[in-house]
Order: structure tokens, then sequence, then C-alpha cells
């Protein structure tokens, strides 16, 4: 195995020649994120300034040679090769850093690329290790077929040493085919129909809070602005309020809905999930497209979820939270799937998890003083609240804030209807929804603290709330008997404490 | 009773009770640091207020000046007795295969951390629990800050057992699955 490694990664080598391009818009963006300030300044602030052209001139000059230079040098001192079990990487302008990871330590290698890796066919190579704080190390550009056989050596070697480490334990996984199979490619239809059916009023907030926020920065007095242009039209439309109205929230719609679809353009193009010994690899996105390895023993949370639009094309989004080891990686501990079917979703789950436990229970449901609760905080209270303010500025129309009433008892019926979870010696499920449904599938041996809270009204009506915590992210199980509550603690714990299988 | 357990292969009656365990309460010295942290605290509170009172306009509205203070007395005097009264229900407990602590007097919370799954431990101290010789037990688990917890007003001797007593036992059931 060691001596059949194509490209020689035993002496220490540069990345591929596109490295510099690709560094160099990486350090154009970090230079502009860290004084995009000044340079808006400079640019408002010397306007009346007969200098100020030649300023900016000296400016763009000094900046464009500081980040050529620096994206060049950086290339040149960065080297790396494989030695002994290890990657070794060296780099650093001034400050010389010398790394050195284990194989074994090492959990994940992801590709990612942008749209300049694209047009020349390398990936950024991301390894990403256990333990340190700062774990995650990158390699900018690396050919593909280079990268790829980089990685398929490194895993090799490190399933080599994990099985001379533990014969007994490794050997019974490798009999799974070593064959990668793809459960779920999206293709345009697909595509389509989940960019269609996203939810598209939260586009709209996060259209609503950028634009907010973007403006305030640029001027304080936006209202002013705002409220003048507003009263040009006044004595235009005196009565037409409502037609305004009307047509200011189609385009909000309309650009909502475009905004949400693009989105998923960008991020879901192409999109492919397969099997593998490992666990699953993910490829995704259009202008940067990433992929994701998982590995099933990390995996902690599997969550497929529904809302009435991807109903109608019996779509899912898919959730899979894994363990991760730095907290910076967030993103990457969450990974979504939309657009698959509910095969896909069980072909997912049993490849996970185990296959026989994934099965129908019988369902727990959740005590109906939970819908009491949160009728009274969804309803009414904002209903008093609202009422009110309305009365203070309309005073009898205030009472069609009473409507919001019959709505919340709804909705709270219908979640606490849905609310349920679902138990086997292997897997806890948890099913909720208030228009939709979801679900959330964990294994329970790798739950790493239970807690049970009660509050002073579940006190006084004997329930309790118990969450679950596992190494990502947490489920939680409301308002059930206390005595439920307990025995499911003493049973997660005796699970959790008896298995001495891997669990991240 | 045995709801939840009619479909699985275990009998619930054998199953370890958290709910029969005895907990052990944290130093009672610990209260006093609390105390002396909040004191500070309002201390503070109201000095401020004072100042903003005194450079203000107070002669022109005395009343509100009233009102304000008695807000910030009453809010310091709940506080003061909900962390006495809260102060009882802070206990903790060990059992063979995991650390338990409970708290909250209006919200009752309960955690349980099984030993293996803990990946650190560490012993902390402040200024104040320095002087009353007290130490706080932090116990790391993966995936983020939710689940870790926090045992507090504990001596240095007890507190330092623990924590070898869960390390030992971490590292003991690490061997158990390597080999």
């Amino acid at each position: 195995m060691e001596t059949t490694l194509n490209p020689d990664f035993s002496s220490p080598r540069r990345q591929s020649k596109v490295a510099m391009g690709i560094i160099l818009i990486k350090f154009i963006r970090m230079t502009i994120r860290s004084f995009w300030p000044v340079l808006l300044s400079f640019f408002i602030g010397g306007r009346n300034n007969s200098s100020f052209d030649e300023w900016l001139g000296y400016l763009a000059i000094g900046f464009a040679a500081f980040n050529l230079i620096g994206s060049i040098l950086t290339y040149f001192r960065f080297y790396f090769h494989i030695e002994k079990d290890a990657i070794v990487i060296d780099k650093g302008l001034l400050k010389r850093t010398h790394t050195n990871i284990p194989f074994e330590r090492i959990q994940t290698i992801n590709f990612k690329q942008n749209i300049l890796h694209q047009i020349f066919n390398v990936v950024s190579v991301e390894i990403d290790t256990a333990g340190a704080k700062k774990s995650e190390i990158s390699i900018d550009a690396l050919k593909k077929d280079e990268a790829e056989a980089f990685r398929a050596f490194i895993l090799a070697e490190k399933d080599q040493i994990i099985a001379e480490n533990a014969p007994d334990l490794e050997i019974a996984e490798e009999t799974v085919p070593e064959k990668e199979e793809r459960i779920l490619h999206l293709t345009p239809q697909d595509l389509l129909k989940v960019g269609v059916s996203q939810n598209h009023l939260r586009s709209m907030g996060i259209i609503f809070a950028f634009v907010f926020t973007t403006i305030q920065q640029f001027t304080d007095d936006f209202t002013d602005t705002v409220t003048d242009q507003v009263t040009q039209y006044d004595s235009l439309l005196p009565d037409n309020n409502f037609v305004l109205f009307l047509i200011s929230a189609i385009i909000v719609l309309i650009i909502s809905f475009l905004f949400s679809l693009i989105n998923t353009v960008l991020k879901y193009y192409d999109l492919s999930l397969s099997i593998n010994k490992n666990g699953l690899k993910i490829v995704r996105g259009l202008f940067n497209r990433e992929e994701i390895s998982i590995n099933k023993n990390k995996v902690q949370i599997i969550s497929w979820s529904e809302n009435p639009i991807r109903r109608i094309f019996e779509l899912f989004t898919l959730q899979i939270e894994q363990a991760s080891s730095a907290e910076a990686s967030q993103l990457k501990s969450k990974i979504r799937v939309p657009g698959s079917y509910m095969e896909q979703v069980t072909r997912v789950v049993t490849t996970v998890f185990p296959a026989e436990f994934f099965r129908d229970e019988p369902q727990f449901g959740v005590s109906k003083h939970l819908k009491h609760r949160l009728f009274f905080y969804l309803g009414i209270v904002p209903t008093i609240i609202l009422g009110t303010i309305l009365y203070f500025n309309v005073e009898w129309q205030a009472l069609y804030a009473l409507l919001l009433l019959p709505a919340v008892w709804y909705m709270t019926t219908l979640y606490q209807r849905k609310r349920s979870f679902e138990l086997n010696e292997e897997l806890l499920r948890n099913n909720s929804g208030v228009f939709g449904n979801a679900h959330d599938l964990m294994q329970i041996h790798k739950v790493q603290a239970v807690r049970i809270k009660q509050s002073w009204y579940q006190r006084r009506k004997s329930l309790a709330t118990v969450q679950l915590f596992t190494a990502a992210g947490h489920l939680s199980i409301p308002f059930i008997d206390l005595e439920l509550a307990q025995e499911l603690e003493n049973y997660i714990l005796y699970r959790a404490e008896s298995d001495s299988r891997e669990w991240m | 009773m045995t709801t939840i357990f009619e479909n699985l292969p275990v009998d619930a009656e054998s199953l370890p009770k958290v709910e029969d365990i005895n907990f052990k309460s944290i130093e009672k010295k610990y209260l006093r640091v609390t105390l002396i942290a909040s004191g500070i605290f309002w201390f503070v509170l109201i000095l401020g207020y004072l100042a903003i009172a005194h450079f203000s306009d107070m002669e022109k509205t005395p009343f509100n000046y009233l009102i304000g203070s008695g807000g910030v007395f009453l809010l310091g005097t709940f506080n003061f007795i909900m962390t006495i009264l809260g102060f009882k229900k802070k206990k903790y407990a060990l059992r063979q295969r995991d650390i338990l602590y409970t708290k909250g007097l209006l919200w009752h919370v309960r955690t349980s951390i099984p030993f293996n799954r803990i990946q650190h431990a560490e012993l902390k101290q402040g200024p104040l629990e320095r002087m009353y010789g007290l130490h706080s037990l932090k116990v790391y688990t993966a995936g983020g800050q939710t689940s870790d917890l926090v045992i507090p007003g504990l001596l240095e001797e007890t507190a330092l057992a623990i924590k070898d007593f869960i390390l030992g036992k971490t590292a003991a059931d690490g061997d158990d699955t390597e080999s």
C-alpha cells in the first residue's frame, strides 16, 4: 500500500500553481473585510478634497501590491508532505509554523471548490482533526486527482493503524461493500420543487433584517428620508392605502420567493448523497462546491421534516447532525439535504443506525397542559399586550386582537396532538410539527447528559420536561408524567453507561 | 407503572433509580459567597442609581425617584430571598457510573452525566471562593457548552476526590472500549 501512491507525497511539496490566485483572492477578501470602514470613509469623506484622487490611487496601488506580494510569498512558503503516518505542513511568512498531524487524529478530509477552483479543476482540502480547539488545517489548492489520491491514501493508512490497534473491533466493519453507492441526486426538477417549497417567510425576514441593518449603517436619518418620500404621495393617494399596501406586499412576496429560490439553487445545485463503508458523502453547490464526508459513528441525530407544500411533492428535508471537534465548524455539524424522498430518508437512517431498530413503536403523547401553557404564553399574553396598545391608538377596533386567540388555540392544539415520542432499545424518536411534520431520531447510547426540568406549574401537575444532550444538539420531550420522565432518565442513563460502542 | 418498558428487553424495576439516591448538599459557606457576590452587585447598582438621581434634577420629580428606589430595593430583597431559599436545592450525587446535580427553587433542574461521556473535568476558584477555601468542579462534555455541568461550593479535598474519581472512571471506560 505504501509504495503504490502515484503522486509522491513523501517529500515536501508546494500546492498547485493556481493556489497563488486563490490565496490572492482570499487575501483581498480578508483585507477588504477588515479595512472596509477605513476604505469607505476615505471614499466618502474625501470627496471635496482635490488631492483625494491621488491619495486614492496610491492607496489602491499599495493595497494591490500588499495583497499580491503577500499571496505569492504565502504560496512559496507553504509546503506539505507525508512523513511516518502523519501529514506535515510548514507554512508562515514571518513566523514559521510546523504542523504535524498523525493520521489517527484525522476525523474527516473534506473538499471545497469555489468558482475559481472549478475553472482550474483544483480543490481546497480541509483536514478536520479531533482534540485541539483550532482543529482545522487546510490546503488551498491541489489538483483534483492528486487530492483524491492523497485522501484515499491517508484514510486507508488510518484504517490500517486503527485495525492494528483494535483487531477484533474493526474487521467486522470491513465486510460492508467498499464501493460507493449514490442514493440521491437532486435533478433540476427536484431542485426547483425544493426552491418553490422553501420557507419564504424566513427569506422575507432575512431580507428585511439585511435591508434595515445596511441602511442604518449608511444613514441614521433613514426614517426621515422614508417619511419624506412617503408623504410626497399622500396627496396623490388619499384613500388608496389598501392598494398601496397590496402592491408592496406582492413585491415583497416576489422578492422573497426569488431570494429563496436563488439561494436554494446556489447551495444545493447538483447535490448528490452517497453511501460508502465509513458513512455518507455529500457533494453540493453551484459556485462554491463542497464535499462533506460524514462518519457513521459521529452522527448523533437524524431529522426529517416536511411542510404542507413539500407534502404535495412528497419531499422531506433531511438533516444530519454530527459531532464536530471544533466549535468553529458549527456549520459543518448540521448538514441539510433538502429534496429527499421517504425511500432515501429510510436508506440513510438504516445505513447510519442499526437497521433492524428503525420501526414504528407505540407513541407516547405529551400532556394537555402543554397546550394550555403554550396558549397562555403565545395566545393570551400577546393578545392582552397587543389589545392594550391598540386600544390607546384605535379604541374599539382593538377587539380585532381577539382574533389571535382562536388561531393560536388551533395551532397549539395541532402541536400538542403531534408531539410524541417513540422508544425502543436502540433509538428514540421525537415527532412534532404544527402544519408540517418533523421527526428526530437519536441513538440513545450516544446521549451524554440527561436533564429533567420542572417548572413550578409542572410540579403542581406532576409533569416534567426531559432534555437529552448529545455531542451535537439535543432533543427535548416536554410535559410528560414525572414518573415516565424518571423511567426514561433511568433507562437512558443505563443504556449510555452500559454501552461500549463508539459514540462520536 | 412500567409503561415505557413493555417493548424493551429490560425490567424497569431492576434499573438503578435516580429518585432513590441520597443527594449531598454543597458546603454551607458557599451561600455566603453567593450572598456577598450579589451584595456587591446590588451595591454597585444602587450606587449607580444614586449617582443618576444626584446629578439629574430630582427636585422636580421626587415621586419617580421614590418609585425607582423602591423597585430596586424590592428586586434586591427578592433576589436575596430566592438565593437563600434556593440554596437548599443545590445538591449533588455520585454513583458508580454517573454524576448528578440538582438545583432550582422555582424551576427544578436535575442533570445527570455518565462518566464515560465526560471529556474533561477541572477545578475553578474565584477570588471570593478562595477566601472561603471553596472550589467549583466543572465537567465538560463534547459538543458545546449546553450540557456542561458546574458544581460549586466544594471543599478542596472533596472537589479533588470527585475530580480524580471521575477522571479515573473516564479513563477506565476508555480502556474498556479500546481492548
